[in-house]
């Protein structure tokens, strides 16, 4: 019954996927992770960017994915500024809890909607050159609909990591998410830097909104499957851990397609989700969480 | 005589309606050493905090003369404070555990005037404190409470300082470690010309390299000492430090 290649190709396309999910975690992982800014829209944002991406693509012929690098930026800004409307009607007054939840909920419902308003309930799409073509490695297959996201995925995450540890800013969001008055002390900021982060995390949704349309159809509401998924892969890699956010996102992807090979799809989120709790329950901070004192 | 480079009069300042400094007005002259002392409580850190605009008075002023010039600090945004020099080493050290020695360092060079000299004044970091040099990518966390106190000087000697506030370097580390600190701390202003002024509980140590101190009983400057020698005699400093 078990099929070396059918294994083989369930775990590189898990690994694929697992990209998928990393580049859209990896925005949570700095907002949540590292700046406590629980922004459950994200998943809504990323599906946002796809909609945008597709309705600029779908009719030019424009590439997906560099339409994403494009439309970052903005994304960036937007999310820049929302994080001073957040801070200033919810951090800053100490409600950020519960009615920061709040906030984002509402966020989400606002984008979905609108995304109805304006597309329409149906699904989304972009035709692009290499969506039937695929690279074959022996057996195992790469579909370049899976690939060259994953690679954009890959190119991104390794920049930001670049950047987080060879930037002045860069070091200093990572300061600012251990203990944000300290950098007081140094002469900088802390609500600056985390709204240049926050901007990063939302112009990282709309990477991975470029990545997503380019491996699946959207709709307005595609972003629920990964609220769930995405949460997931950021408590699983440990709160604030990046390397850990795209390790955790790889393991989920790849337990992900070998259950659904094996047993069915219906398996696979038990089997995803029921690691997560077994992994919290051995290690409440995660794979590659500190524990703090 | 040298003049004064940092100047505090008459301030109050507190945390909402409780009011921890009364009217308490210091004098830092340039060059020297001033150690502030009183026992815990008594408002050393809310001082610190007050000059560094952490804590916003509700009366009195801070002034600093910086560049041959005199800047009202009063009501001013920590950041801008920094930038103009003022730096402190603040109690319990607040450093990234997570980051590396260099990493904790390098972003001590925040301020404008300070990123244009980071190589050099790495390298004086690295020579005040030789065992920083051999632990840079080590991760602070995990270093030992003497270690971290060095990295704490040393981010704050990266900010490039005219004036440094140190608040209580000598806070759970052992006594041999705490000669060496103050020692150390001592040897910077000689060098380097700086002005400092640092809050202490450890009077003996502190009055080593002291040019005056001032003593804090709750919130308020409860006696002036020009001299080690006054200090020494005082019937304060006899009561709260050396138990006569
Ligand atoms: N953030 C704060 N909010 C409210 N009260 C505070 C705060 N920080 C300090 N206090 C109070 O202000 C008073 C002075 O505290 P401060 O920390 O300035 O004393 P200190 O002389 O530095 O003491 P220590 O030697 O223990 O550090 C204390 O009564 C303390 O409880
Ligand atoms: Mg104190």
């Amino acid at each position: 019954m078990l099929d070396p290649v059918l294994i083989a190709n369930a775990v590189v396309s898990g690994l694929l996927l697992g990209c998928l999910y990393a580049i859209a975690s990896m925005g949570l992982a700095v907002s949540f992770g590292m700046l406590d800014v629980v922004n459950i829209a994200h998943p809504a944002m990323m599906v946002l960017a796809s909609c945008v991406i597709a309705a600029l693509c779908a009719p030019t012929g424009f590439d997906p994915l560099l339409a994403a690098l494009l439309i970052a930026p903005v994304f960036g800004l937007l999310g820049a500024g929302l994080y001073r409307l957040y801070h200033l009607y919810f951090e800053r007054r100490g409600d950020e809890a519960m009615q920061g939840l709040a906030f984002f909920f509402g966020l989400m419902i606002v984008i979905e909607v609108s995304l109805v308003l304006v597309y329409g309930a149906d699904q989304r799409w972009v035709e692009t050159g290499y969506g039937g073509l695929s690279l074959g490695l022996g057996p195992v297959g790469l579909p370049l609909r899976m690939l060259l996201p994953a690679l954009m995925s890959l190119a991104c995450i390794a920049a930001l990591l670049l950047w987080l540890r060879r930037s002045f800013t860069g070091r200093a969001v990572a300061a600012v998410a251990q203990d944000r008055d300290a950098l007081r002390f140094l002469g900088a900021d802390p609500i600056r830097i985390k709204t240049v982060a926050f901007g990063l995390s939302v112009a990282l949704a709309a990477i991975a909104g470029g990545c997503l349309i380019v491996v699946q159809p959207v709709d307005a509401h595609s972003g629920h499957v990964f609220i769930g998924r995405v949460l997931a892969v950021v408590i699983l890699a440990g709160l604030g851990s990046l390397p850990g956010t795209l390790v955790a996102a790889l393991v989920f992807g790849v337990i992900e397609n070998v259950t659904a090979t094996l047993f069915g799809p219906a398996w696979s989120p038990a089997v995803a989700f029921s690691l997560l709790l077994a992994v919290l329950a051995l290690r409440p901070q995660g794979m590659f969480g500190r524990a703090h004192a | 005589m040298a003049h004064d480079a940092l100047v505090v009069q008459g301030l109050d300042a507190g945390y909402g309606a409780v009011r921890v400094l009364h009217d308490v007005s210091l004098r830092v002259p340039e060059g020297q050493i001033v150690a502030l002392l009183g026992t815990n409580g008594n408002g050393k850190s809310t001082l610190m905090q007050s000059i560094l605009g952490l804590v916003k008075p509700t009366r009195g002023t801070v002034r600093a003369w910086l560049d041959g010039r005199e800047v009202d600090l009063t009501g001013r945004a920590p950041e801008e404070i920094v930038d103009l020099g003022v730096v402190l080493v603040p109690e319990g050290r607040r450093l990234f555990r997570d980051l590396t020695v260099e990493e904790n360092l390098v972003l001590g060079a925040w301020r404008a005037a300070a990123r244009r000299e980071i190589s050099h004044n790495l390298r004086l970091c690295f020579e005040t404190f030789p065992r920083l040099e051999e632990r840079r990518r080590q991760r602070v966390g995990s270093m030992s409470g003497g270690e971290q106190q060095m990295v704490a000087i040393g981010r704050a000697l990266m900010s490039v300082p005219r004036i440094l506030l140190v608040d209580e370097p000598s806070v759970g580390l052992a006594p041999i470690i705490v000669k060496q600190v103050i020692e150390t701390i001592g040897s910077l202003k000689a060098k380097l010309g700086l002005t400092v002024l640092m809050a202490e509980q450890n009077f003996t140590q502190a009055i080593r390299i002291a040019d005056r101190g001032s003593v804090l009983v709750h919130g308020s400057i409860a006696f002036e000492g020009e001299t080690a020698e006054s200090l020494r005699d005082n019937h304060l400093v006899r009561q709260f430090y050396l138990g006569t």
